[in-house]
């Protein structure tokens, strides 16, 4: 079995619990309330923001052959940038001045102290890692979500065929560096793999809940 | 095979070729001139100020707190003992402690030494330790090598011997050969491959120091 098909096994519970998770599950009934949606937004803006480093990060230890794919990931995401602008302006959400919450916060902070400090292999789990929830979570939401949604482009960002396609590349890629890691460095990567599969839970859960930090 | 014994004789030619190089013969037979030396006393205060930087990321990225722990005190020592140390050194040269400091990094000094920082930033700890040996445990091969024969009758020399085939630095050096090993085990053939470019470059760096200590060196223009 593949590196990321014996990861997605393992985390099978984790993961089939942020597929349910109520943020999902209410965006794809069409339940969710406009500000529980905004909470998510003006996060995710930021997140988004944040992980241009992180891939820039990435880039500049990355072997050759990841040298175009990486740079057109931070093209991408200049364009989901544009997207969270163009839908804030659209249904009246204010981006600006929102601080991160705490678990935007740590997540942010992880996925630097992984480009910075962990083996490349170790790091792209991590990328790998958020892409495939980010994919498969939108998939969960697409199964149900009214195609005339307000939120239906997020969808059609995450779900559609482009990011499939790209998902399904990095899987390829980093099975193939699974393949050279040592077994040790392996391990690590399933650590990294479900790490942030329980920050994607954490990223859910806060927009669910609107918190911010603990203790106020 | 342990993977430092294979990098070691991949690069055993470029080590002997530094062994045969006028620079490290003229140390070993006391027939070195004073000037080149010098030469070597005031790059090699500028090149321990970077390679002290390269502990640090070693504190950052060991994966286990007893590595974690060494590192910090090799950082210490370099930056706390060693350096103090070099400027006694060089004061027996006739070299000011302010002079140590207004000294330029060479063009090989400073390619070297970003290589040796971009290196430990960049990559992970076996590529760290893989760049990083070549000077540590180069300076221990060349030590005892030289140790081996007659003291050269320059005292000076003859410590600065002395120092590199001390048994606190094949300790060292052993130490981190060690940790290559256990950090690079189960590698495939990229990374190994990698780590076998960084460890061959790094020596012929220490050549080129080498070098550039004999002929001196400038910025052009």
């Amino acid at each position: 079995m593949s590196f990321c098909s014996a990861q997605l096994a393992r985390v099978r519970p984790l993961w089939d619990r942020m597929l349910a998770h109520r943020f999902l599950r209410d965006t794809r009934d069409g339940t969710i309330s406009d500000e529980r949606f905004a909470v998510w937004m003006r996060q995710d803006y930021l997140f988004v923001e944040a992980a241009i480093p992180f891939i820039a990060a990435l880039l500049a230890r990355a072997p050759e052959r990841h040298w175009e794919p990486l740079a057109g990931i931070i093209t991408a995401l200049g364009k989901e940038l544009k997207l969270f602008e163009e839908r804030a302006q659209a249904v009246g959400v204010d981006l600006r001045g929102a601080p991160p919450a705490f678990a935007n916060h740590a997540y942010i902070q992880f996925l630097m102290a992984t480009a910075y400090r962990a083996s490349y292999a170790e790091a792209y789990t991590v990328l790998y890692a958020a892409e495939k929830a980010y994919h498969d979570s939108w998939k969960a939401v697409q199964a149900g979500l009214a195609r005339d949604s307000k939120w239906y482009p997020f969808v059609e960002n995450w779900a559609g065929e482009a990011f499939t396609q790209y998902v399904t590349y990095l899987e390829g890629e980093l099975d193939a560096l699974a393949e050279q890691a040592g077994s040790e460095e392996r391990s690590r990567m399933g650590t990294y793999f479900e790490l942030t599969t329980k920050y994607e839970i954490a990223f859910w859960e806060m927009a669910a809940t609107g918190e911010g930090w603990p203790g106020g | 095979m342990p993977l430092s014994t294979d990098l070691y004789k991949r690069a055993k030619p470029i080590w002997d070729a530094q062994l045969d190089h006028p620079f490290v013969r003229g140390l070993r037979d006391g027939t070195l001139e004073i000037e080149r030396f010098k030469r070597w006393v005031l790059q090699d205060y500028r090149y321990l100020k970077e390679f002290a930087r390269i502990f640090a990321w070693a504190v950052a990225k060991a994966d286990r707190l007893e590595a974690m722990g060494w590192y910090a005190k090799v950082l210490d020592l370099t930056l706390n003992s060693e350096m103090a140390l070099h400027r006694s050194y060089a004061e027996r040269f006739g070299i000011s402690a302010a002079a140590l400091e207004a000294e330029p990094m060479w063009p090989t000094t400073r390619a070297y030494t970003d290589f040796l920082v971009r290196t430990s930033a960049d990559g992970d700890m076996a590529d760290l330790l893989a760049a990083l040996l070549p000077c540590a445990w180069g300076y221990v091969y060349i030590g005892g090598e030289l140790a081996n024969g007659d003291p050269p009758a320059d005292q000076r020399y003859a410590d600065w011997i002395a120092q590199y085939a001390s048994p606190e630095f094949a300790a060292a050096a052993d130490w981190l050969k060690g940790e290559l090993d256990r950090v690079a085990a189960g590698a495939g053939e990229e990374k190994l491959q990698r780590l076998q470019d960084l460890f061959v470059l790094s020596s012929r760096y220490e050549w080129e120091f080498w070098e550039m200590c004999w002929n001196g060196e400038e910025w052009r223009p």
